[in-house]
């Protein structure tokens, strides 16, 4: 089994217990209650069915019970393998095709309509929802908090790394995984809060309802009042040869195996898109045991944070900027993946072919809000805000107050809130926290003196300030540009013990301590969030800001702060380098000669594949992953039948998959472009219930009868 | 002044086939929409039966024509419409019921329909796995059959735009001007359309149409829900229609499509009268438990989607047809009752072909064969016998 047994950050997890099941006949294990998929994916099992069109090989895509790629034939039913807790004595097969239905002809049980009430309706319990939770709740709403995941937390579960923002606003320092338990607490703190996981929200309807597929079992429907759509983001997709094979998956799906399952998912992966998300999923990655061929960026920027991406470049990863991938290949699965320079409209340039050896294709290219309940309440007339990504997409620390402003605005809107419940402080703190990048400046060259200092690689504008509210001794102040968080840091005092609080706090091990021990001999203390139980001994090969190699020595000692959970790691170097050294490369990318650079080498290499065929517009390339449609069978029919009208793909069968349209309705409009039609001239698709799958047996809650009739909502739901 | 020979308004389940037939007959035809594009009105709610059992002779005889032509587009045009000869199959669970069915075979066969009763053993053996034990028999038409009205939509427009249909969508109709006893031209999206022959086949918002034209049609649009199911691999064969009713419903039906999905709808009782199109919670578990009642194997089916669409009702549930004596150019092809999928194209070949021989006569020379039509379906009939099979 390719399990994650030494994470540095996540601890294993306890009372696990390895069970054994079948998979197409032949016995193999995982472990009880995990996604059946993760289990599969852990024993390197990675293709789950067959197409029914085509026959073309299926596996795990958004591993977030969106997609339904991953659908298998569980004990003889078709189920989404994601989400379905593995069971012991399991009967787990491969689709061939379109599944065959049970012949289950007993007669019906028993038909039974399950329904509560609240006064406020949260679909999505992440950062954002559980904070407009606990804001209600202080109100004394009866809240209704639906999650679809198993734990509540949202996304905040996957991220093993610290907090940007500020301690006062948003836990700054604080990993997300810990954030998520406090936020939690927070909403249940209130008796009237709610909280049902594993209850993804599957439709909302017209006399002011939701209905919930609750456990994935049953079918309950919630009366409510007022709506607070807080379902998050979903990953956009990319279209390109070889996007539909097993190991392509979206970054969030990558860091969920890895982070959330501990399952070593891949051996080598490669990166499209240097966003946070693929930022970050490089440093799971390495965390995780598992290699990074690189991150590719079709555009000339990073696009993520400049401190993300510095600690990436120093871990040895290269972050290539113009280049995109052109083609992924293998059989059943991804074994390699090209990548090609890309010219200003973003076209490969032929004869710059690359290519990679690599199991996985990790799609970080950016996310979507999840704001259909929204716009559907809406239109029914339903009083309903949206909050977090489902609002506007950005980082989770601005999620928590988009989540509180959206309860007091709501709370306001019906009539019982308390008049001037509504601190303007929020919103400004939330705009600040969902703040892009702003400007880089140059830092003045540090010369190590005999007291330590710190020195900053933070030098561009974030929403980030923990260094300067961790120093016990008010030493690090931020330079007034903005007169906000995003204002850089920089050592105000002359006073530093060299406690190395900074050093530990900061999210973007962004900086580090020095002092001078001898006329040519200074030391330096580093931030580290891998294992050091091993090679330690050996000399570790330290780097500047940007992960040129400097020196190679060995530390000379090392000592954890538990409460952030980082090594701090202290060197002795030459001292006219000494605050230069920004980090240490990854014990795996050592062997490589030296960092590469942001720009590939491009060789001419004989290519395997056409420039035609690298085109990013490959007619034969499928859009539709849940029909199989390409791209030229929904050009040839918008030319053929003029259309303009995004709806009348649905004669191809486009959107009316097991997704719904989730992952192709943002691909079409390059259909449109390529057939001659402006997009902006495109009617978009009408969005109907279901958002997810429900089995006709759910609906009437047939099993129930087995449990007991133990009731649904548990509090504040009379 | 855009001049055709015949502008019709709505690009649906009816005008679509009707624009196609009248154009390769060597019209100019006109198609308007207030829509973005082709179908969006009621056809892409019909769950996609097509059938001729019918009670009335008429829409029998409308419906083979149409089941002709559904049947052969592959063939004939290269066209899918995922047409498949499955069948409809009307289950009986007690006497009174037989009896009534039998007593419309006579008459079905009559009209030229191939329809028998069968016992719970070929009922079974077309749909395994349903409940047989109330069940008595039903009857059983074999030519039946459905299709989707997606591709249906796009094959037709597909063909009246290859025959040279002019296409105006997003083209809402502001005036209707009438000189005497016909209309002279109509206003819509910022143009004037003058034509020999003006055709209303606007579905649910007949109506609406008929009104701006001054008079009025007892055409009444009231809601149906529907849903479709993941695709699996074909297990039954005909549309099964239950026509028993309890406390909250009426009939409801489902078959499975050619590509796997089972579809499906509901009458909710009491009917829902307007034009409020958003799903409520009531649908799902109530036509679920119906159909897991009478076919429990659908159990493990998942659901994939639901929606709302309109059924443009008469008082007797029969479609209007004809030409009103206070607009004699202005043709009434409405009140489809919800069968405007399945009557459009045999409807649009009918007529295209009457208005081919002679314009606006409702009783050509030489259309003897379908001229009654306009006698039954008459806009100025009395409305007083009912559909059975509704």
């Amino acid at each position: 089994m390719n399990r994650i047994e030494h994470h540095p950050i996540l601890s294993a997890k306890k009372n696990l217990t390895l069970v054994n099941f079948s998979f197409d006949g032949e016995e193999i294990s995982g472990y009880e209650g995990e996604p059946v998929a993760s289990a599969l994916i852990s024993e390197g099992r990675h293709v789950f069915s067959y197409h029914f069109r085509d026959g073309f090989p299926q596996g795990l895509f958004c591993a977030n019970g969106q997609c339904s790629q991953c659908t298998m034939l569980i004990d003889g039913i078709p189920k989404k393998s994601c989400v379905t807790p593995l069971a012991k004595g399991m009967d787990v097969r491969t689709i061939h095709g379109l599944p065959r239905l049970p012949s289950q002809d007993s007669p019906l049980v028993q038909a039974e309509r399950r329904s509560i009430r609240t006064d406020i309706l949260i679909i999505g319990a992440g950062p954002a929802g559980l904070a407009a939770a606990a804001e209600l709740g202080s109100m004394g709403f009866q809240v209704l908090v639906a999650d679809d995941k198993p734990q509540a937390g949202g996304k905040l579960i996957l991220q093993t790394h610290k907090f940007f923002g500020s301690e006062a606003d948003c836990y700054a320092g604080t990993r997300g995984i810990d954030i998520a338990n406090i936020l939690q607490e927070e909403a249940l703190q209130y008796p009237s809060v709610t909280i049902l996981t594993n209850a993804p929200v599957v439709g909302i309807y017209k006399d002011r309802k939701a209905g919930i597929y609750l456990n994935y079992e049953s079918y309950l429907l919630v009366e409510f009042t007022a709506l607070v759509v807080a379902a998050g983001a979903r990953e956009k997709a990319l279209h390109f040869p070889g996007w539909d094979l097993p190991g392509v998956i979206a970054a969030g799906a990558f860091q969920t195996l890895v982070n959330r399952d501990l399952v070593k998912a891949y051996m080598k992966i490669l990166i499209i898109g240097s966003g946070n998300v693929g930022l970050i999923a490089a440093y799971h990655a390495l965390q995780a045991d598992i290699e990074v061929a690189g991150i590719f960026e079709a555009a000339g920027r990073v696009n993520g944070y400049q401190v993300h991406a510095d600690k990436i470049r120093r871990l040895g990863i290269p972050i290539h900027l113009n280049t995109t991938i052109t083609r992924a290949e293998g059989c059943q699965k991804v074994q390699r993946a090209y990548v090609a320079a890309v010219d200003e409209r973003f076209q490969p340039i032929p004869g710059t072919t690359r290519d990679y050896e690599v199991d996985s294709v990790l799609i970080a290219v950016g996310l979507a809000p999840c704001n259909e309940f929204l716009e559907q309440a809406r239109r029914y007339g339903i009083m309903a805000v949206a909050a977090g990504d489902a609002s506007e997409i950005a980082e989770a620390s601005s999620a928590i107050y988009g989540g509180k402003t959206a309860a007091a605005n709501l709370a306001l809107m019906l009539g019982l809130g308390k008049k001037g419940a509504i601190d303007p402080g929020w919103e400004k703190t939330r705009k600040v926290l969902a703040s892009r990048p702003g400007d880089c400046y140059e830092r003045s060259p540090i010369v190590p003196g005999k007291e330590w200092r710190p020195v900053f690689f933070c030098s561009e504008e974030i929403p980030c300030n923990p260094c300067a509210t961790v120093c016990p001794l008010r030493s690090i102040e931020l330079r007034s540009m903005q007169g906000n968080i995003m204002d850089l840091p920089y050592f105000a005092g002359d006073r530093c013990t060299g406690c190395g609080a900074c050093v530990a706090i900061c999210p973007g091990l962004a900086i580090t301590l020095v002092r001078r021990v001898a006329d040519d001999k200074a030391q330096v203390v580093l931030p580290w969030e891998f294992n050091v139980d091993s090679g330690l001994e050996e000399d570790m090969e330290l780097v500047d800001q940007k992960g040129e190699v400097l020196e190679r020595v060995p530390i000379i000692s090392k000592r954890k702060v538990q409460k952030r959970n980082t090594w701090l790691l202290t060197f002795e170097v030459d001292v006219a380098h000494a605050a230069r050294i920004a980090g240490v490369r990854h014990l795996k990318t050592q062997q490589v000669p030296r960092p590469q650079k942001d720009t590939i080498e491009f060789k001419n290499i004989p290519s395997i594949i056409s420039v035609e065929k690298s085109s990013l517009e490959d007619l034969d390339t499928v859009v539709c992953r849940c029909e199989r449609i390409t791209l030229r069978e929904i050009v040839d029919f918008i030319k053929k039948n003029d259309v303009k009208d995004a709806n009348q793909l649905k004669s191809l069968r486009v959107g009316m998959g097991a997704c719904g349209g989730k992952t192709c309705s943002q691909l079409i409009a390059k259909a449109f472009i390529i057939a001659g039609v402006n997009p902006a001239e495109i009617e978009p698709f009408t969005q109907r219930p279901l958002f997810m799958e429900v089995p006709m047996g759910s609906l009437v809650n047939e099993g129930l009868h087995k449990l007991g009739g133990k009731d649904a909502g548990t509090r504040g739901a009379p | 002044m855009k001049n055709y020979d015949v502008v019709i308004i709505g690009a649906g389940s009816v005008g679509l086939p009707l624009s196609w037939q009248l154009a390769e007959k060597g019209l100019k035809v006109a198609l308007l929409d207030e829509e973005a594009s082709w179908g969006r009105g009621q056809n892409r709610a019909a769950i996609g039966g097509i059938r001729a059992t019918h009670s009335d002779p008429a829409k029998i005889r409308i419906c083979l024509e149409s089941i002709r032509l559904f049947s052969s587009m592959q063939e004939k045009y290269g066209l899918d419409m995922e047409w498949r000869e499955g069948g409809y199959l009307y289950i009986a669970f007690d006497e009174a019921t037989k009896q009534q069915f039998c007593a419309l075979l006579k008459k079905q066969k009559a009209a030229g329909l191939d329809i028998e009763w069968v016992g719970p053993e070929t009922i079974y053996r077309l749909a395994p796995g349903l409940r047989t034990d109330d069940l008595i028999g039903g009857t059983y038409s074999p030519q039946d059959g459905y299709a989707s009205p997606l591709m249906a939509a796009s094959a037709f427009h597909y063909l009246a735009l290859a025959a040279g249909v002019s296409f105006f969508f997003n083209t809402k109709v502001k005036a209707i001007h009438r000189e005497g006893e016909r209309i002279s031209s109509i206003e819509a999206g910022g143009e004037s359309f003058s034509a020999d022959i003006f055709v209303n086949a606007a579905g649910a918002k007949a109506a609406d149409i008929a009104k701006i034209a001054g008079f009025d049609l007892p055409v009444f649009p009231d809601c149906h829900e529907a849903g479709v199911t993941e695709p699996v691999e074909r297990f039954m064969e005909p549309m099964i229609v239950d026509v028993r009713s309890d406390a909250e419903s009426g009939n409801y039906y489902f078959y499975q499509a050619a590509t796997g999905q089972i579809v499906f709808c509901i009458t909710p009782r009491p009917q829902i009268w307007g034009r409020d199109k958003d799903s409520t919670s009531t649908f799902l578990p109530l036509v679920v438990r119906r159909m897991l009642e009478l076919y429990p194997r659908l159990r493990n089916l998942r659901v994939r989607r639901t929606w709302r669409g309109m059924y443009p009702m008469t008082p007797d549930g029969l479609p209007i047809i004809g030409y009103p004596d206070m607009a004699v150019n202005f043709l009434q092809l409405v009140g489809m009752c919800g069968q405007g999928f399945m009557m459009g194209p045999g409807l649009g070949s009918i007529i295209s072909r009457s208005i081919a021989a002679s314009g606006c006569h409702e009783r050509p020379e030489g259309f003897t064969d379908y001229g009654f039509l306009f006698d039954e379906l008459s806009i100025n009939r009395s409305f007083d016998h009912a559909e059975l099979l509704s």
